[in-house]
């Protein structure tokens, strides 16, 4: 297979067509707009329908419409767009809905600016919308994570019925670097039979959030909440770099984790016992695997915010051993040498 | 006694946008501001919608406004400004302030006709004492062209890209000047920087009435419009003759066209120096290019139609 250049936003759309996304719907926010220009182009080629919306209020819930039909259904935003979306994902979460939803993170809060950015990892995680919801997040922190989160966002938001985020951010969004295209292969998924398709020949279904009897919406979020348990016991992803040996485990995702890894390499090479933790999925959050390896080594989280992931990690590894932190917020960057220097100080 | 509406005497005031500014050389919209802000003597408060007017005039540190000026976020600069001059009305109740100022909000298309509209709505409906301008130049140009419902139809935009499918935007124009008007608000009128005074005396009869006010400003945008740089006030003054942006004003339910052109010009005179427009001139979109012009007579006739059936009864 041959390696093909491409821009990280163009990636997110051309996978999601591949993955058999038939609908899209978008409204333009710096630095995620090739992703609606790029579906505006080539979803009528695709078969599939690219509508932009009037608000991001509207796209969220425009997918809403089209995954209660059965379609594999996406939206894509950055920080402040997927604030207003929020009510819509509560949504999605409450009727048990398939979607995928892109946030190319930005500095905040408020309007913030344009960089890259991770301030947006507790609303992602922790349900920024009301109501006691949990959704799949997926943190890539290169192009080809980009492409293969994508497709694997659709299929877990269809096995699972809610909907996936795909947390990047906007480096990632608006870099280019070459990548395999590879191509989807799609599993085996529960057939979708509750999906509103015309009722002849069957009991109607019903599709909806609002539960008024007695004791039923506890009953909703028992159900809610078991599937959240399943998904906790059966989705966690992360990857490891020279945490054998070592002193002191850098625990980043995303883009801070590539910030990270190059950070490392240099300690490696002088000798410095320094490892990384990478969380592919933020939640479910590897929280077992970080307190397994919490004996006899320290952490440092490393996040372009001011401190969010981190507390997590202090959940995870549970006061076994210290945990410290290094950050800058409102879309500032940090660069390895640093990060270096910052790793170092602490060994 | 007001500043007269002559260039001499305009010339001499204070610019309240200044210079210095990021927009783009050629850009209408902050001409168009200078022109509403230049109108009035009184003093004025501004709320702005995000857009390329907010993102290009308050670079970190610095303002180009030299007025009292708040922005928020992207669709909401007419609620915003709702809670400033309701704010305003209250201290002035109370007596705590005596002093006559004016509230403006400013809006792009993106702000105005899709996502702020339901808070541009909200304000006119409740009443608030405020003129909202929406300086129109068709498109998301801040986050890089995409269509808004004010697109014309046809244009080529990054989210109705011309192709094999698709010959431009397929949609016409929302008509926010008409769907003001049916708020039933005292004043609603369109205007453009080609005609300087009519566009400023619009704006100084607005502000002499008490309530909610609506202007729609034409800018053109020589980015998004793919046009020449020193092209916008040509581009506005063809729009104005070729009946494409009316220039017209509802005061309390009648209509005045308050500049008829002596000879309407066909649309291919608007269209033909804009890039966005290329395409339509291909063969196979003649038909288009029809509908584009139909739809210009259509709304021109009625609004001639409008003038007439409006006009105050003669005793």
């Amino acid at each position: 297979m041959k390696k093909i250049l491409m821009k990280g936003n163009e990636a997110v759309a051309e996978a999601a067509i591949q993955a058999g996304c038939k609908f899209y719907a978008g409204y333009p926010i710096t630095p995620q707009n090739e992703i609606p220009e790029y579906m505006s182009a080539h979803m009528p080629e695709a078969g599939g329908t690219f509508i932009q919306a009037e608000s991001e209020i509207a796209a969220i819930n425009m997918v809403f419409g089209a995954s209660a039909c059965g379609a594999r259904a996406m939206t894509s935003s950055s920080s402040p767009g997927i604030s207003l979306k929020q009510e819509g994902i509560s949504y999605l979460c409450g009727a048990e809905l398939p979607a995928v939803i892109v946030n190319m993170q930005r500095g905040g809060p408020g309007l913030g600016n344009i960089s890259g950015s991770q301030a947006d990892y507790f609303q992602a995680v922790k349900g920024g919308g009301h109501g006691d919801y949990r959704m799949i997040v997926y943190a890539p922190y290169n192009l080809q994570e980009l492409w293969d989160m994508t497709m694997l966002c659709f299929d877990k938001a269809d096995e699972y019925r809610t909907p996936v985020m795909l947390l990047g951010d906007g480096v990632l969004a608006q870099m280019m670097e070459p990548i395999f295209q590879t191509p989807y292969k799609k599993p085996t998924l529960p057939e979708k039979n509750w999906a509103l398709t015309g009722c002849k020949g069957r009991q109607p279904n019903v599709i909806k959030s609002l539960y008024m009897g007695d004791g039923e919406l506890e009953q909703r979020n028992k159900i809610l909440q078991a599937k959240y348990s399943k998904i906790k016991e059966n989705e966690v992803r992360y990857t490891t770099v020279n945490i054998e040996d070592t002193e002191l485990i850098v625990v980043a995702y995303g883009i801070s984790a590539r910030i990270a890894y190059a950070a490392i390499r240099r300690l490696r090479n002088e000798g410095k016992k320094v490892g990384l933790f990478r969380p592919q999925t933020l939640f479910p959050f590897p929280e077992k695997q970080l307190r397994n390896l919490s004996e006899n080594k320290r952490f440092m989280t490393v996040e372009l915010n001011a401190g969010q992931m981190v507390e997590d990690v202090r959940l995870a590894v549970n006061g076994r051993s210290e945990v410290l932190f290094y950050g800058r917020a409102g879309g500032a960057m940090i660069t390895p040498e640093e990060l270096y220097e910052k790793i170092n100080a602490a060994l | 006694m007001a500043t007269p509406l002559s260039l001499k005497e305009l010339s001499k005031k204070e610019d309240r946008l200044t210079s210095g500014h990021r927009m783009c050389s050629g850009c209408g919209a902050p001409t168009v501001v200078k022109m509403v802000m230049l109108a009035t003597d009184y003093p004025v408060i501004a709320s702005n919608a995000t857009g390329c007017l907010e993102v290009s005039t308050c670079i970190q540190q610095f303002t180009s406004w030299n007025i009292p000026w708040i922005h928020n976020a992207f669709e909401n600069a007419a609620a915003t400004l709702s809670g400033v001059e309701t704010m305003y009305r209250s201290l002035k109740k109370q007596g705590k302030i005596d002093q006559e100022i004016k509230f403006i909000a400013f809006g792009g298309d993106g702000g105005t006709y899709d996502i702020g509209l339901q808070s541009l709505s909200g304000a006119m409906e409740r009443g608030h004492d405020m003129i909202y301008v929406c300086y129109d130049n068709g498109a998301y140009m801040n986050t890089g062209i995409q269509r808004s419902s004010a697109t014309p139809l046809g244009a080529d935009t990054t989210t109705c890209p011309v192709g094999s499918a698709n010959p431009g935007k397929v949609q016409e124009r929302k008509d926010l000047t008409r769907i003001m008007a049916a708020h039933g608000i005292p004043y609603v009128a369109q205007a453009s920087p080609s005609n300087w005074a009519d566009l400023m005396k619009k704006v100084r009869k607005a502000h002499e009435i008490k309530g909610p006010k609506f202007l729609n400003i034409i800018a053109p945008c020589n980015r998004g419009w793919r046009s020449k740089t020193d092209d916008a006030i040509t581009l506005s003054r063809i729009a104005v003759d070729t009946c494409y942006w009316p220039l017209f004003e509802i005061e309390n339910g009648v209509t005045k066209i308050t500049y008829k052109p002596k000879e309407k010009k066909p649309l291919v005179d608007f269209l033909k120096p804009q890039g966005r427009f290329k395409h339509l001139f291909a063969p196979e979109n003649e038909w288009l290019l029809q509908k584009a012009q139909e739809v210009v007579d259509r709304n021109w006739d009625r609004l001639l139609r409008e003038e007439e059936f409006t006009a105050p009864k003669s005793e």
